[in-house]
């Protein structure tokens, strides 16, 4: 009788086991599909110029030559330093003017108000490579061609990240801010005091999406910087590989310079990136 | 009175950076595109500074071009292929990753990964995953005895350019959507699951009458990413086949990935055909908006979270 009940006890830790096992085995086959790219970029960067097509998988032995040549002979420290020096300013200017804007938004009464947050949130329906035309025109107008400039201010008006930042400054407590005012602060106070630090996971996620934003942006760094000294690390790639179609190893490594940084950032601060998409994706 | 008008350049202050750099770049644009496509470039030297007014003639001429017609086929043909292979890897990687189990996080951060990563980069990187001969894809395939990619690769293949294409960004993009079916299905109370287990409903039932209809939101918004995405398809295909490789429909040749986007990007960017661009942005502008409505529509009275 004990036999008989104990049974189907077991059979259940048994078939809870299966179930586990084929999990991580659909789990881990699904991450190997997903993630072979990159595993073959970096195991190719590592191999020997020209043999990127040996029948090894590994490089035998690895080498860090293409990276060195890359970085000294292609000119991508400098497309490096470009891509830095765009993402990171776009992303700090971008989120303090949305930030800023959000403000007056939520916490100032003017004319008009609800209309013009109306017009830039019904922008984002506008597909981005409408504005690729015009917006070169306008750049060439100013005669922002091949200037830091030209590639970085059309994008500091994000109505995306005034969205979030708006909707998160909409729950901080209107008394809060009324009592600093009665005690004398200004708006700029009040907004740098309470209101930012307040706001500061939905900043950091926007800054991190409009970093990262620009660190890809492929198609209006190509056109608007024509010159090497201003190429970004994608721009920089493209010109690479029409010129050398057959350097493979060194391909890779100026992509994995492109994908490793970004891929630091995002394991440490994936939270921040994984609030940001899912915010956006729920917007009303 | 002082006090209001300093309040009111306060506001100024405030809202100035964002608001002229959305008038000049954002809203202004618009109204100049439209005027662009009332125009022709007439010389290549400052094709800004010579246009000549000529009606609506560009739209004219873009409903007769019969590439801007295989384009928006093209353009169809990819949101095809992208919006069921994306909401179906999307779904599946959910499912998977909600079962409490304990490497859960690392799988989930594994693939969301490759949605942060640079699309032209990718591309640069499956170019080389699909190169012919000795392309590690096909030589993986030879070992099974698949010769067919051995020569073109699977790029240079009028039949397999698009759906490889496609591939790449629906494998990168899979994490996004996975995100979001999985706090769908988190938003499930589990008392539904138990209500149906007592009436003894089998997982294809609860499946069919519970999870999907609950997650129809998500799909729907799947949907709309998905078509957009390929409205806007442009830097894959300038990484992977610059609109190619090329197919002949009765007389004429076209190319198997020639997407509107790209065609976009040709007229502008290399042919300096500004007002024609510009007129074929309005169309794709016309198509965004139009589906961000049916969204609206469908979407709204449903009810976000």
């Amino acid at each position: 009788m004990g036999g008989a009940s104990a049974d189907p006890g077991k059979a259940r830790v048994r078939a809870r086991r299966v179930r586990t096992v084929i999990l991580y085995a659909a789990l881990t086959l699904a991450a190997v599909v997903v993630l072979f790219p990159f595993f073959w970029m970096i195991v190719t960067a590592l191999k020997m110029p020209g043999h990127a097509f040996d029948s090894e998988i590994l490089p035998r032995p690895p080498t860090l030559d293409n990276f060195r040549r890359v970085f000294t002979e292609y000119g991508f420290m400098r497309y490096f330093l470009n891509s830095g020096i765009v993402s990171v300013s776009s992303g700090l200017f971008a989120t303090l003017f949305a930030a800023l804007a959000a403000y007056a938004f939520v916490f100032k009464e003017f004319r008009g108000r609800d209309k013009i947050f109306a017009a830039i949130i019904a922008s984002m329906m506008v597909p981005g490579l409408m504005y690729v035309v015009p917006q070169f025109a306008i750049v060439k107008k100013l005669g922002w061609m091949n200037t830091y400039r030209a590639m970085i201010v059309p994008h500091l008006a994000n109505a995306f990240g005034l969205f979030l930042l708006r909707q998160y400054m909409v729950t901080i407590p209107r008394s809060l801010v009324d009592a600093a005012r009665i005690d004398g602060a200004s708006d700029f106070q009040v907004f740098g005091h309470i209101v930012v630090p307040l706001t500061l996971p939905v900043i950091a996620t926007l800054f991190l999406l409009t970093f990262q934003f620009h660190w890809s942006n492929f198609l209006w760094q190509l056109i608007v910087a024509n010159r090497e000294s201003l190429y970004t690390v994608p721009v920089g790639l493209a010109m690479f590989k029409q010129q050398h179609e057959q350097l493979y190893t060194l391909k890779m490594a100026a992509s994995a310079i492109s994908i490793i940084p970004i891929s630091v950032i995002f394991v440490f601060a994936q939270k921040y990136f994984i609030e940001g998409v899912t915010r956006g994706a729920v917007k009303g | 009175m002082k006090a209001s008008l300093r309040d009111h350049l306060t506001t100024a202050a405030f809202l100035g950076p964002f608001v002229v750099i959305f008038a000049l770049f954002l809203a202004y644009p618009l109204f100049y595109s439209f005027y662009l496509s009332l125009n022709k470039v007439t010389t290549l030297v400052n094709v800004f500074e010579n246009l000549r007014f000529v009606g609506l003639d560009n739209f004219v001429k873009l409903f007769q071009d019969k590439l801007f017609w295989w384009s928006l086929l093209m353009t169809l043909y990819y949101a095809a292929l992208a919006v069921p292979l994306g909401i179906g890897s999307a779904l599946l990687l959910a499912v998977l990753i909600n079962n409490k189990l304990k490497l859960n996080k690392l799988y989930r951060t594994a693939f969301f990964l490759p949605y942060v990563l640079d699309l032209f980069v990718v591309s640069v990187v499956w170019t080389f995953i699909y190169s012919p001969h000795y392309g590690i894809l096909n030589r993986i395939l030879e070992t099974v005895g698949i010769h067919y990619f051995a020569e073109q690769g699977f790029l240079g293949r009028p039949e397999t350019a698009m759906p490889a294409v496609v591939l790449v960004n629906v494998l990168k993009g899979a994490g996004f959507g996975m995100l979001l079916y999985l706090a769908a299905l988190q938003n499930i109370p589990q008392e539904v699951y138990e209500a149906a287990d007592i009436d003894g409903a089998g997982w294809w039932t609860r499946l069919r009458r519970i999870t999907l209809p609950l997650l129809k939101p998500v799909t729907l918004f799947m949907i709309i990413v998905g078509v957009t995405g390929a409205l806007n398809a442009f830097v894959e295909i300038y990484a992977m086949t610059s609109g190619g490789p090329s197919v002949n429909v009765g007389e004429q040749a076209y190319g198997a990935t020639w997407v509107t986007g790209y065609y976009l990007f040709d007229t502008f960017y290399v042919k300096l055909k500004l007002g024609y661009a510009a007129a074929m942005s309005y169309v794709l502008l016309f198509l965004a908006v139009t589906i961000s409505l049916i969204n609206l529509r469908i979407l709204r009275p449903r009810g976000e979270r």
